[in-house]
């Protein structure tokens, strides 16, 4: 498959500013590309710039093929749901999404007949006649939604579109959203801050930071094999050892001792090499004695946060803290103040060298 | 502590709307001047009202001064929110503060800049001249109204509509101004009262040409008291009273209507 849409170099910068920098990326056609990173991160500005509304300073945006330059947002063909939905407030959930049909000359009775259809699709059958201040927020989202989708745009775009719904509904418009974009192939990019959201709706994963693309994966791969040590740390828990390489896929981890790790044939680690050990907290698991066959280590336990099904174990070893998730059985037998056992396997260390 | 509240707060109350009480069985009178309560009632100065020409000439000049008056402030207002509101200027602030100008500066102060200005340029005792005069003067609040609205207007909007495929003029006509609606004619209105309810310029340039109603009611009064004056004062009353309540009658007989339909 080639790639639909391609953004090659380009950047945006505020007098001395730089907002972003210098970003290349390849999406493909169907393809459902979450855009994740802190605020202030690049995320929404390179957003606005494929979208029209800001202009790059350098670079350019195609799609298939086709240079997005010089065309206003009016003519790109990109269906966009704000983050407050930005639903008109004068007109219906079917004038909403009949109005983009409108300024595309298709007829009253086709485009409401179309309009129609498309509510149904996001669920909405019966809400058509509705003011938008008479919508639920998840019912508010449906229509913004239906309304970007409707004229079959080249292109979806959602900035943080769930921000403002509560953690349930939120969940049920990830599953919903994912289906609507399957069943239609549109091509998508979902900008968000909240990670879990990325994780679970995404088949790529683009982190930004500082104006840059930090790395761009598939999720599991953004997790367990994190390009960068910022990568590591804004992607769920983590804990980041300081270590130098002493041979392969050996390491003396600063805190934990000597461990061995499955050496990654893509890197090559010099030895005396200094690099960061990446050690999840739910790889690591709690013993009551040392096993000699796993690494071992022990540390004092300091906190205890128990969530039922899991529990958080933050303790430390040295002045190094270590965070370990568990399962919510086992910390029966810990108190806060103790010392304990930990041990984990080779295939749990990820090492990072940048 | 109350009870002394509550026959406080109705006693200013009473004291507000005494004015009005008394105009209104004034206006029914029989009496030859002003004077309450009336010794009998009739409608002989309403009748009075709408056939002399001594009153029907000066109602036709306010309503044709507040709606020039209200047309061309809008023309000049409407532009000039949209420029200090949504853009950034060299001289915005100085700009913003001139809006504001008429309403800091007394009006009878005005008034005797535009009797002299007026007067060098022929303006006086012309429709243009008022009209020219009241526009200035209902500048600020059509300003402030106006203003109000669009910083409340989610920006949004527009960008949704410009990606929904609007071009700028499609989503000024479709989006912007619907929404933007009740505030403009809210505004309108304004400038139409602010015209219609001034009296001390036009006292001082309306003169024989373009009086307006508030000023003959003034040389009524100073001259005989004519309950004529009374008349006028309980029509605007009445005008003012079913405006208020036009628009809940309007939406409750519109509720019965799509009960009726369901």
């Amino acid at each position: 498959m080639t790639d639909y849409l391609q953004l090659s170099g380009v950047g945006k910068t505020f007098g001395n500013f730089t907002a972003l920098d210098e970003i290349d990326l390849n999406i493909k056609k169907g393809e459902f590309v979450t855009f994740l990173g802190p605020s202030g991160s690049g995320k929404t500005t390179t957003l606005m710039i494929i979208a029209g509304f800001e202009a790059a300073t350098r670079g350019t945006i195609t799609i298939e093929g086709q240079s997005l330059a010089g065309l206003a947002p009016q003519e790109r063909n990109i269906g966009i749901v704000f983050q407050n939905y930005a639903l008109f407030p004068h007109k219906t959930a079917i004038e909403n999404v009949y109005f983009p049909l409108q300024m595309r000359g298709v007829k009253k009775a086709e485009g409401l007949r179309k309009a129609d259809e498309m509510l149904a699709l996001v669920g909405l059958d019966g809400f058509a006649h509705r003011f938008p201040k008479e919508l639920s927020g998840g019912q508010q989202q449906r229509v913004a939604l239906a309304r970007a989708l409707v004229f079959e745009p080249d292109l979806l775009l959602l900035d943080e579109p769930l921000g403002a719904l509560d953690k349930n509904l939120r969940e049920q418009m990830q599953i919903e959203i994912k289906r609507i974009q399957k069943r239609l192939g549109v091509t998508t990019i979902f900008v968000t801050h909240d990670q879990s959201e990325a994780m679970s709706m995404s088949d790529r994963v683009v982190v930004f930071s500082n104006g840059k693309i930090e790395q761009a994966a598939p999720p599991l791969d953004i997790y367990h094999r994190p390009a960068s040590r910022f990568v590591a740390d804004f992607i769920g828990e983590s804990n980041l050892l300081e270590a130098t390489i002493t041979g392969p896929g050996q390491a003396d981890c600063h805190t934990l001792g000597q461990v061995q790790f499955l050496p990654d044939p893509a890197k090559t680690l010099g030895i005396g090499q200094a690099v960061t050990l990446l050690i999840r907290p739910e790889h690591f698991k709690l013993s009551c004695a040392e096993k000699p066959d796993r690494m071992n280590a022990t540390i004092i336990i300091d906190t205890i946060v128990n969530y039922g099904d899991n529990a958080l174990v933050i303790g430390h070893k040295d002045t190094t803290q270590i965070r370990m998730r568990v399962p919510g059985a086992d910390v029966v037998i810990l108190k806060e103040g103790d010392p304990c056992h930990i041990c984990w396997t080779d295939d749990a260390i990820f090492v990072l060298d940048r | 502590m109350d009870r002394f509240l509550r026959w406080t707060g109705t006693a200013i109350v009473l004291f507000i709307a005494a004015p009005l009480l008394i105009v209104v069985p004034m206006s029914f009178s029989t009496s030859a001047s002003l004077q309450f309560p009336p010794p009998g009632y009739w409608l002989g100065y309403y009748a009075q009202y709408f056939t002399d020409p001594v009153w029907l000439w000066p109602t036709a000049n306010s309503l044709i001064i507040a709606t020039a008056t209200t047309i061309l402030t809008m023309a000049l207002v409407v532009p000039a929110t949209f420029a200090l509101v949504r853009h950034k200027f060299w001289g915005k602030s100085a700009a913003n503060l001139m809006m504001m100008m008429p309403m800091a500066v007394p009006h009878i102060v005005m008034a005797v800049g535009y009797y002299s200005y007026f007067g060098a340029l022929g303006l006086v005792h012309s429709h243009l001249g008022v009209i020219l005069a009241h526009t200035c003067l209902s500048v600020p609040i059509t300003f402030l109204v106006l203003s109000a609205n669009l910083k409340g207007f989610d920006t949004t909007l527009e960008r949704a509509a410009r990606s929904l495929g609007a071009s700028q003029r499609q989503t000024f006509w479709h989006v912007t101004l619907p929404i933007l609606r009740p505030g403009l004619l809210i505004s309108a209105l304004f400038a139409f009262i602010q015209s219609f309810d001034e009296t001390v310029v036009a006292i001082f340039i309306s003169g024989r040409g373009a009086e307006t109603l508030p000023r003959r009611m003034f040389d009524s009064i100073r001259q005989e008291a004519d309950p004529v004056i009374a008349v006028i004062s309980t029509l605007l009353f009445g005008a003012v009273f079913l405006g208020l309540i036009a628009p809940h009658a309007w939406r409750f007989t519109r509720r019965l209507i799509k009960k009726d339909s369901q």
